[in-house]
């Protein structure tokens, strides 16, 4: 090996600077966070399927052979027994933080690389427990008392000698990493990219390596820096880099600073809105005290409410505190109010309205006061803050739900492309806007889309109504079109309702205009939506525009005609 | 000599007849509001453009409301809709309206007046639906409101007063058959009245232009469709 070390480099030889770091690896993570949140005991042979293979294989398991990246049939077939766990991302990095929180009692700052590895900057650490052995058996003890769980514990100059040193417990010597690194086989790469994606691409790219005969680390990185950059690009880089033992960045410590949140729990749950707003600005008054005493600010509010019954009610609400600097208690007790209003009258959905237990008040988006950044052409212009104003003076007046923001979202018929929210209410939208939604109703869009679909006739030349097939097929091409009346010109609405007009039946039925001449049509545009659900809508659309009058779009289903929108 | 006398002469005849004209006020000095920007096509409907403090009714069509306020909202300025319920927020996105600067009141009920006073104070453009619980009362203050603070009211039905009315005469849309085609390309005949015009006339403007009709007749089967190509 030492011969190997001897050999000069490649023509970009620079020396680097590196931080010294440890490393701690828990061993197969994905399955210990499955095996603790299910409840099984280590010795349980489990293992995590997602998509079509395994990929975490408790010791348990590998024992009686199953391996990484086996299919499920495969795998039950050498260990009948095998526990197969779901594959959640959420529950690894959730289960992940008892392990960082037992870290944080033994170091000041961590690193979360990805749940199941841990950074922590060497130096200061190990000058404080005596030495880098020390560090590692406090590390170990620490997570095996607090969090439960087996773990190793490496250290070495560099990211990618920090973590194989982990995965060895072995502690490199100063200056050792790249010696220690140069016999390692290529595929090493891949322990040192974090994201799924970046892995893979690190995976394509240590087969190219090894298919163009390099397969220790040490070929690779002896090769010319500006080859590698020509031959494999930014990646390519990154990995020659990684390789020599550098740092791409220094480690990023997270700081464990509790939310800021002021929470009131009633002494008897709470049922009226009258009582609640007392404590809605009791409760914003206290939030306000708290973040000016802790020196920061926030661009968001969280107000959560739980109910007798269990169930929790929560909203996110955008603030500007910066542009009402006294005023915030009020304003955040008027949203309080709002919420609940809304949710005890039952106009708003939500959980089945029962009395309140506690009031939640969190705040998000924290940030240190005079930190807040501004758009990058300037402040806040005053021409947007006092629309904002203007806004919540207004729902001030007509309450939240009066005032509505909107945001387009993903769909096929006008009605669905919307996306409304109370002013100030931050939700992000359900249906994506970039999905293709095949069927849509072309452009241009319809200026007026009515709320409610209304009834529509449409009469063929004998002044038989057109009907739809299954096959899509038109019973005859559509001649007529009749509107109702607006049911608000009352004058007129009489007069159509007279039997002179072909009006026949009920006087509760809407009372049909004139017939009016169809220019063009286009259409039947057939739109099945979610024919999976119950929910699921079938129908056709039509576009049909007057002589001298604005087109409308009408949808058949059901064997009726609604008028959707009107292109005026 | 003589020359020289008759061009001072003149001069000094000028400038009695500038100050006479000052005085008495036969040439004034337009001290008009600046206007908001507006959509080259709709050059020839408002000549002086959008001035900030007018009221603009628009009757019979949505979509030449929203065509009105969008190159203002494009450009930074907050739009409010209030009283219309049926708007369709995708085609005021589409004709240039930014959504992020867009509120929507759509039923201010009996409080209407005080939610279209408090929109004309804090907001750039303000659209009116029909049939909101207005007085005459409320229209004139509201109207003499929007001057003060230089704000735009367009109101989608007949104002009493107002400074230029528009009414859509007829609409004409191109590009659908007997049963294929779509919508594509409309042309409006529009009546250009109210206060500050003068005479009214009648002005064609083309709405939604689409350059895949110019190819083609409307409505053949060889429709030349630029979504195929």
């Amino acid at each position: 090996m030492s011969t190997r070390a001897d050999v000069p480099r490649g023509v970009g030889q620079v020396t680097v600077s590196t931080v010294r770091r440890a490393v701690l690896w828990v061993p197969d993570w994905p399955v210990a966070a499955a095996m603790t949140a299910a409840g099984l005991g280590s010795e349980v042979p489990a293992a995590v399927l997602h998509g079509r293979g395994m990929v975490a294989v408790s010791a348990a398991a590998r024992a009686a052979g199953v391996k990484r990246g086996m299919r499920k049939r495969l795998a039950q077939r050498a260990c009948p027994e095998l526990e197969i766990l779901p594959y959640d991302e959420g529950r690894d990095s959730r289960e992940f933080e008892a392990v960082a929180a037992a870290a944080e009692r033994v170091v000041a700052g961590v690193e979360v690389s990805r749940p199941g590895l841990l950074m922590i900057p060497a130096d200061g650490a190990a000058r404080f427990h005596g030495s880098e052995e020390a560090l590692a058996e406090a590390l170990v003890e620490s997570i095996a008392d607090y969090a439960g769980y087996e773990c190793s514990v490496g250290a070495a100059d560099g990211l990618l000698a920090a973590i194989v040193a982990a995965r060895n417990s072995a502690l490199v010597p100063v200056g050792g990493s790249a010696d220690y690194l140069a016999s390692l086989p290529i595929d090493t790469l891949v322990l040192a990219a974090m994201e799924r994606q970046h892995r893979e691409a690190v995976e394509d790219l240590a087969g190219v390596l090894s298919r163009l005969g390099l397969y220790s680390l040490h070929d690779f990185t002896a090769l010319p820096s500006a080859d590698v950059l020509a031959r494999f690009g930014p990646a390519g880089m990154w990995a020659y880099r990684i390789g020599r033992g550098e740092d791409v960045r220094p480690p990023v410590l997270r700081r464990s600073e509790d939310d800021i949140a002021v929470e009131y729990v009633f002494e008897e749950p709470a049922q009226r809105v009258e009582q609640l707003a007392l404590v809605a600005a009791h409760v914003a008054g206290q939030l306000d005290v708290t973040l000016l005493e802790a020196g920061v600010r926030c661009g968001r509010v969280c107000i959560a409410a739980r109910t007798e019954r269990g169930d929790s009610l929560e909203r996110v609400w955008r603030t500007d505190v910066g542009s009402r600097s006294g005023a915030f208690a009020k304003h955040m007790a008027d949203r309080v109010r709002w919420q609940l209003e809304g949710w005890l009258s039952g106009t708003s959905q939500g959980p089945e309205p029962a009395p309140l237990v506690s009031l939640t008040v969190t705040a998000q988006d924290v940030i240190a006061l005079g930190s807040e950044q501004a758009y990058l052409w300037g402040g806040v212009s005053g021409a947007d803050a006092r629309a904002h104003r203007t806004l919540e003076r207004i729902q001030g007046l007509i309450g939240a739900d009066g005032v509505l923001s909107v945001r387009e979202q993903g769909g096929r018929d006008p009605r669905d492309r919307v996306l409304t929210l109370p002013w100030g209410q931050e939700s992000a939208p359900s249906r994506r806007i970039e999905h293709p939604w095949p069927g849509r109703i072309p452009d241009p869009a319809p200026a007026t889309v009515l709320v409610t679909p209304q009834p529509l006739a449409l009469l063929d030349a004998g002044g038989q109504p057109v009907t739809v097939d299954r096959r899509l097929g038109m019973s005859a091409p559509p001649t007529w079109v009749r509107l109702p009346v607006d049911p608000r010109d009352e004058r007129m609405a009489t007069a159509r309702r007279h039997p002179s007009s072909g009006h026949v039946g009920d006087v509760g039925e809407p009372s049909w205009g004139l017939p009016q001449p169809i220019e063009s049509w286009a259409g039947p545009w057939p739109v099945v939506e979610r024919w999976w659900a119950p929910d699921s809508t079938r129908g056709a659309y039509v576009q049909i525009a007057v002589r001298e009058g604005p087109a409308v779009l009408a949808s058949f289903s059901g064997g009726a005609w609604a008028l959707e929108a009107v292109y005026d | 000599m003589s020359t020289d006398d008759s061009a001072t002469r003149l001069a000094r005849a000028r400038a009695a007849l500038a100050s006479v004209h000052q005085k008495v006020g036969v040439e004034r000095v337009p001290d008009e509001a600046p206007a908001l920007p507006l959509a080259d096509a709709l050059g020839s409907l408002l000549p002086q453009g959008l001035r900030r403090g007018q009221v603009v009714s628009v009757e019979g069509a949505t979509s030449l409301m929203l065509a009105l306020g969008a190159e203002a909202s494009a450009n930074g300025s907050w739009t409010a809709i209030v009283g219309l319920p049926r708007v369709g927020v995708v085609a005021a996105a589409r004709r240039g309206i930014e959504l992020s600067r867009l509120a929507l009141m759509p039923h201010p009920g009996v409080q209407a007046a005080q939610v279209v006073g408090a929109c004309v104070d804090g907001m750039d453009v303000v659209m009116l639906g029909p049939r909101l619980a207005l007085s005459h009362a409320d229209r004139r203050r509201l109207a003499s409101r929007a001057r003060e603070r230089g704000s735009v009211l367009l109101v989608a039905e007949p104002w009493d007063g107002a400074n230029v009315s528009l009414k859509v005469e007829s609409s004409h849309w191109r590009g659908l058959g007997s049963g294929d085609g779509r919508l594509r390309e409309r042309e409006m005949t529009v009546v250009v009245g109210g206060r500050s015009q003068g005479s009214r006339r009648r002005v064609n403007v083309t709405l939604d232009l689409d350059p895949g009709v110019a190819w083609s007749r409307p409505g053949a089967r060889t429709v030349i469709d630029e979504e195929v190509a």
